[in-house]
């Protein structure tokens, strides 16, 4: 059986999908509400691992969508992470095309 | 996927944790029973000290900060929107208290008989007045900065400068006497609700080693 295709499906592709992965989501959601944040503060606030968090940072990073400054506090390490202007955009973006998708 | 995150939850829990420490509840109750305090000594510039120790408190208060929350649940910062929303709000109400809290002690103390009404209701019921004012304070605040706990400390306002009335040797007179027992005893009760706030948060978020 096959499903007649609509001339107006919602534009699926045009979802990002490096934002649609779940962890990213997150942590562009978490970055969306604030100026800036810790690696420590997303870790305790998302829930996710050390490992886990430190390789979609290095994604969202290549991707442009977040900035990350590394520095010391205190004499100890310290990764703070705030969304780019392109960052942002895409975040708005990909809450727009989802609503039109779901709506 | 987009509407199953809250934007709205996430920055709610930012503040929920933000907060969590208890700190912000033993300054401000630090600076109530402080007031308290000085109300009973003879002190000649406790009235300045009083004034300039809320500036002082907020840089002891950042600084605090640093060292217990920080390095315990990382750090954020709010967007430029939000804490300028939070400062406008925060000055209007102290603004508006301010005004009132003056204006109702001027009129209210030492009032004679043939004042209006209304003044000699305040100095009448000053404790109520003050409870009132102070209850104002914290349930805008409460609201303006999303901590619910401050909320209860407005309720307990309403409760205890009204239960002056009990116990206090003259309460239908203005005297910083009265006002200071009842801001030592909430202040009492908001630094001890406090540490027991810092020590859940302590022992929730060890501090990574």
């Amino acid at each position: 059986m096959t499903i007649p295709l609509s001339n107006n499906l919602p534009p699926v592709n045009e979802i990002d999908r490096l934002i649609h992965e779940p962890a990213r989501l997150l942590i562009m959601a978490h970055l969306y509400m604030l100026e800036a944040a810790d690696f420590l503060y997303l870790m305790n606030q998302t829930g996710l691992t050390f490992g886990n968090l430190s390789g979609h940072m290095t994604r969202l990073e290549e991707a442009g969508y977040i900035e990350v400054e590394k520095s010391f506090v205190d004499k100890r390490p310290n990764t703070r992470l705030s969304l780019t202007d392109a960052g942002r955009r895409a975040f708005e973006e990909y809450r727009k095309n989802m609503r039109g998708l779901l709506a | 996927m987009s509407d199953e995150i809250d934007l709205e939850e996430i920055e709610r829990r930012a503040l929920t944790t933000y907060n969590e420490d208890g700190l912000l509840d033993i300054f401000i109750g630090g600076y109530l029973l402080f007031i308290g305090l000085m109300s009973f000594t003879q002190f000649e510039h406790r009235s300045i000290l009083v004034s300039i120790l809320p500036g002082l408190g907020v840089l002891l208060y950042n600084e605090v900060k640093k060292l217990v929350t920080y390095p315990r649940i990382g750090y954020m910062k709010f967007t430029k929107e939000r804490r300028a929303r939070v400062a406008r709000n925060s000055i209007i109400v102290m603004g508006v208290t301010g005004f009132v809290t003056l204006t109702g002690l001027f009129t209210g103390m030492g009032a004679p008989e043939s004042a209006p009404w209304g003044v000699l209701l305040i100095n009448k019921y000053n404790l109520l007045f003050q409870g009132g004012v102070l209850a104002f304070i914290f349930f805008m605040l409460g609201k303006i900065m999303s901590v619910e706990r401050l909320c209860r400390y407005s309720v307990l306002s309403l409760l205890v400068f009204p239960a002056g009335y009990l116990y206090l040797d003259s309460p239908y007179v203005v005297t910083p006497q009265n006002m200071g027992t009842q801001c030592a005893i909430i202040g009492v009760v908001m630094v001890g609700y406090g540490a027991l706030h810092l020590r859940r948060f302590i022992v929730r978020y060890p501090k990574e080693v």
